[in-house]
């Protein structure tokens, strides 16, 4: 059964529809004890069922260690949302697409208010553009050490 | 902000579902925004007002303006 209803579904693909460069959503589940992973891994299909632009990839937190350990994945089920840009210069004509991985991760299902985020994030993610004010554009380029942000939130 | 910077990582936790992590983390009332482990930011607030706390918070130096 269908998680979105037929009207949402038909406004997330308008929306989806603006997207030029790709986006993947990197997702990490396993098959043992994991209550949510199989939820979460209904609402991705669905998301990225309705556009070309964006794409899939799933490994299994259990096993894929390189992954696991690549993308900094602490638990499941967890999401990562990265841009496909295609290579900057064309010399063989062979280069592949490149992951840039800003270090956004959901983890969790990403239900009510944090379907909507993943939606924004998605859309920012392909513009590779926050939506912030300048201010807070120019304050953020300056920090010179790591942030780690971790937003809590309940599904709503 | 984790777009604006390559040292910002942002992650969104579902804190009823990883409540070991919500405990850890003493999580009363979201949205509950947690910088480097150990600045809490509680609620929701004006984009500038919270990136300020956050970089307070973590002893970055902010520009004043």
């Amino acid at each position: 059964m269908a998680l979105l209803r037929e009207a949402d579904r038909e406004n997330l693909r308008k929306e989806l529809a603006q997207l030029q460069t790709p986006v993947r959503l990197v997702f990490f589940t396993q098959a043992l004890d994991c209550e949510y992973c199989g939820l979460t891994k209904q609402v991705l299909e669905e998301i990225v069922g309705l556009s070309d632009k964006v794409q899939l990839k799933e490994y299994n937190f259990a096993i894929d260690k390189d992954a696991v350990a690549q993308y900094k994945i602490a638990r499941v089920p967890a999401i990562a949302v990265t841009r496909v840009e295609a290579p900057k210069l064309l010399v063989t004509g062979n280069e592949q697409p490149r992951e840039r991985d800003f270090g956004i991760r959901y983890y969790g299902v990403p239900a009510g208010f944090e379907f909507a985020a993943l939606i924004g994030d998605i859309l920012d993610v392909s513009a590779g553009e926050s939506g912030l004010a300048e201010q807070s554009k120019t304050a953020l380029k300056q920090l010179r050490d790591p942030l780690h942000l971790q937003v809590f939130t309940t599904p709503t | 902000m984790a777009i604006e910077n390559e040292l910002i990582t942002a992650d969104a936790v579902e804190a009823s579902e990883y409540p070991e992590l919500a405990d850890a983390y003493q999580v009363y009332g979201v949205p509950l925004t947690v910088a480097n482990d150990k600045t809490r930011v509680e609620g929701g607030m004006p984009e500038q007002l919270f990136i300020q706390q956050i970089l307070q918070g973590i002893g970055a130096s902010v520009a004043e303006n």
